[in-house]
């Protein structure tokens, strides 16, 4: 079990205290597509967040590769997530003063594991799987919504984590090219044995998934 | 995991984030060059001038003077005389025993009339004793042509100040004839020529053997007053010991001669000290500024930053070092337009004003200003890139994704 959540509680407080998350209990496993779905405003997001380990802020247990997430500190955090999470966000969001090349390798040039033109090596390999190399010297600003969610999944995968999350990864794109990123996403569980966790409302997506979790209004369905 | 937030990604993180905006960097970095310039300009002329006038004037007089109360009697002609100093052996005695005295020496005073082949002018005699007078003033440091103190030793040589002897028309060599207020008069060797720079001094002042001087003026081992030189110039205590112990004597320091030149010092660091904090007050605000603009337009690369890896302080960092980039930049670029217009002012040829005699204008040179200005432009941009590297430090990754 690569992740294992247990009882969590997710509360906001303003603009007054309401419960977004009712005791959700999941688990996932190694190498497997999972798609959480439900209406828009189920917590999906929310829960994203803290399985990410960017929301630390709720109750109950989440275990990451055998981590207790609890028990780090915020840099520690910090270094857990940047070696073991990748994160895709609905907009696709690259850094527009650094270029395509440049984004995939910011993660990796943290980690500072590997010597730069190891990383750019990488950042090159993953870009060709993405069908994205001959765009690796554009600024990032210049690409299409669909070309940079690709460039965003090959950053999410630079420091070859075990876990990527990603929060309506085709919410803002058209039919061919939500297409595209799913089955991208789905080569990553198949060939590279990664799992691979997506909050999506698109039916035919979570159908195609190997697992499929529901969320209605902040609980999972039984 | 690299746990220093000092390392190359961060820095170039940083630099990409600069070069994004380069024209507002180049902007906050001339504010900063600005600062640092008029201060280094600004310290080098004004202690530049201070200084000058500090060496002409408190190395042309001394620390303390002591002379009677009853500044001028009338001799038995009715002629005006400055008045002998009755008690002083009273005084040594004090001076010897105060621990602060440096060292003590007799003089006498007493205006003439200085005339030459052709011309004649007022002039102030100083009868000194040569031994003595060569530890209150280093004469030799300003003579312009001639000998220094050991040269009046022999009667009937005098020393001219330089705007006196061009007024006189002499040099070295010459004769001129000397008329005291009693009448008596004797012919007079000049054997040295000497300059303070301050037109006061230079016009009138003169120096002859005292013991000279006392025959003329029949006052036989008389003087009209003690010059005194502090080991502490600043603690002018013996002033009130003096004035306790002795009666009928008027002390002054250097203070009391020099206030309107100890007022302009003052006035002169206050007025450097003032505009260059104002401008680089200024700066600091324009690095402030751009950063702050930087952070609130960058939010959701920051957010994404922290998603990925970089951790709070990380962002720190990067920022702050946005910050001391456009400082390094505009502080060593400051250094060296400061040198420049500092030595430009130095060459330019100034006309001697009827206070002070100088070829250019007084500039200082040293190394420790530059360090200073270029210290204070550097802390003024951390100081200012401080507060919004910590407020990117704080975005919430969640809060801006969600609103992304
Ligand atoms: N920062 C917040 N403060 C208060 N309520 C919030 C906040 N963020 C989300 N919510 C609420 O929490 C619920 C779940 O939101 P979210 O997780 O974004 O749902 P989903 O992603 O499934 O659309 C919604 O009702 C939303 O309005
Ligand atoms: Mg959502």
């Amino acid at each position: 079990m690569i992740l294992e959540a247990r009882h969590i509680d997710k509360y906001f407080l303003e603009p007054e205290k309401r419960q977004v998350l009712k005791n959700i209990s999941l688990v996932i496993p190694d190498g497997e597509l999972v798609a959480i779905h439900g209406e828009s405003g189920s917590g999906k997001s929310t829960l994203l967040y803290i399985l990410s380990t960017l929301d630390t802020d709720f109750q109950g247990d989440l275990k990451i590769k055998d981590q207790n997430i609890k028990t780090l500190g915020a840099s520690a955090l910090t270094d857990f997530r940047n070696k073991h999470i990748g994160f895709v966000y609905q907009f696709h969001y690259l850094l527009p003063e650094f270029n395509v090349l440049q984004n995939v390798m910011l993660p990796a040039m943290k980690l500072s594991k590997k010597a730069k033109e190891e990383i750019i090596e990488d950042a090159l390999g993953l870009l060709d799987e993405m069908g994205m190399r001959e765009y690796a010297k554009r600024p990032a600003y210049q690409l299409s919504g669909g070309q940079q969610q690709r460039v965003a999944i090959a950053r999410a995968l630079i420091n070859n984590p075990s876990l990527i999350i990603a929060d309506e990864p085709t919410g803002n794109l058209d039919q061919k090219n939500s297409h595209l990123i799913f089955n991208l996403l789905k080569e990553i569980t198949e060939n590279k044995g990664k799992t691979v966790v997506i909050a999506t409302h698109n039916s035919t997506m979570y159908r195609n998934s190997h697992k499929t979790i529901e969320m209605i209004d902040g609980s999972i369905r039984p | 995991m690299s746990t220093h937030v000092f390392n190359k990604t961060n820095i170039f993180i940083a630099l990409q984030y600069l070069s994004a905006r380069k024209k507002q960097s180049c902007l906050a970095a001339i504010g900063v060059l600005l600062g640092v310039t008029t201060f280094i300009v600004m310290i080098n002329f004004m202690t530049g001038v201070n200084d000058f006038l500090d060496d002409a004037v408190f190395n042309g007089s001394p620390d303390i003077i002591i002379s009677t109360k009853t500044k001028k009697q009338r001799d038995n002609k009715g002629l005006i005389i400055s008045s002998v100093l009755e008690n002083s052996n009273e005084i040594d005695k004090v001076l010897i025993e105060n621990e602060n005295v440096h060292s003590f020496a007799h003089q006498i005073l007493t205006p003439a009339i200085l005339i030459s082949d052709r011309k004649q002018f007022p002039a102030s005699i100083n009868g000194v004793f040569s031994e003595k007078e060569k530890e209150m003033i280093n004469l030799e440091r300003r003579l312009v042509e001639g000998k220094g103190f050991q040269s009046i030793s022999q009667e009937n040589t005098i020393l001219l100040g330089i705007s006196l002897a061009k007024r006189l028309q002499v040099s070295v060599g010459d004769q001129i004839k000397m008329i005291l207020p009693n009448g008596n008069n004797t012919n007079l060797k000049v054997s040295g020529i000497f300059s303070f720079g301050i037109t006061t001094i230079d016009n009138v002042r003169t120096y002859i053997s005292a013991t000279t001087l006392q025959g003329l003026l029949n006052q036989k081992n008389g003087i009209t007053n003690i010059h005194v030189k502090l080991k502490d110039r600043d603690d002018v205590s013996l002033k009130s010991t003096l004035v306790e112990e002795v009666n009928g004597i008027g002390v002054e320091d250097w203070k009391d001669s020099n206030k309107t030149i100890v007022i302009g010092n003052k006035v002169r660091d206050i007025l450097t000290w003032s505009v260059s904090f104002a401008l680089l007050l200024v700066a600091g605000f324009g690095i402030y500024n751009i950063l702050t603009i930087t952070v609130i337009q960058k939010r959701k690369d920051i957010a994404v930053l922290k998603t990925i890896g970089y951790s709070s302080n990380d962002i720190v960092f990067i920022f702050l070092v946005q910050a001391m980039i456009i400082g390094l930049i505009g502080a060593l670029l400051g250094c060296v337009l400061g040198y420049s217009i500092s030595y430009m002012i130095s060459i330019t040829s100034l006309d001697t004003s009827d206070f002070i005699i100088v070829e250019t204008y007084p500039i200082n040179f040293k190394m420790f200003y530059y360090i200073l200005g270029f210290s204070f432009g550097i802390l003024t941009t951390i100081f200012a890139g401080y507060f919004p590297s910590k407020k990117a430090s704080r975005v919430d990754p969640v809060t801006i994704i969600r609103g992304i």
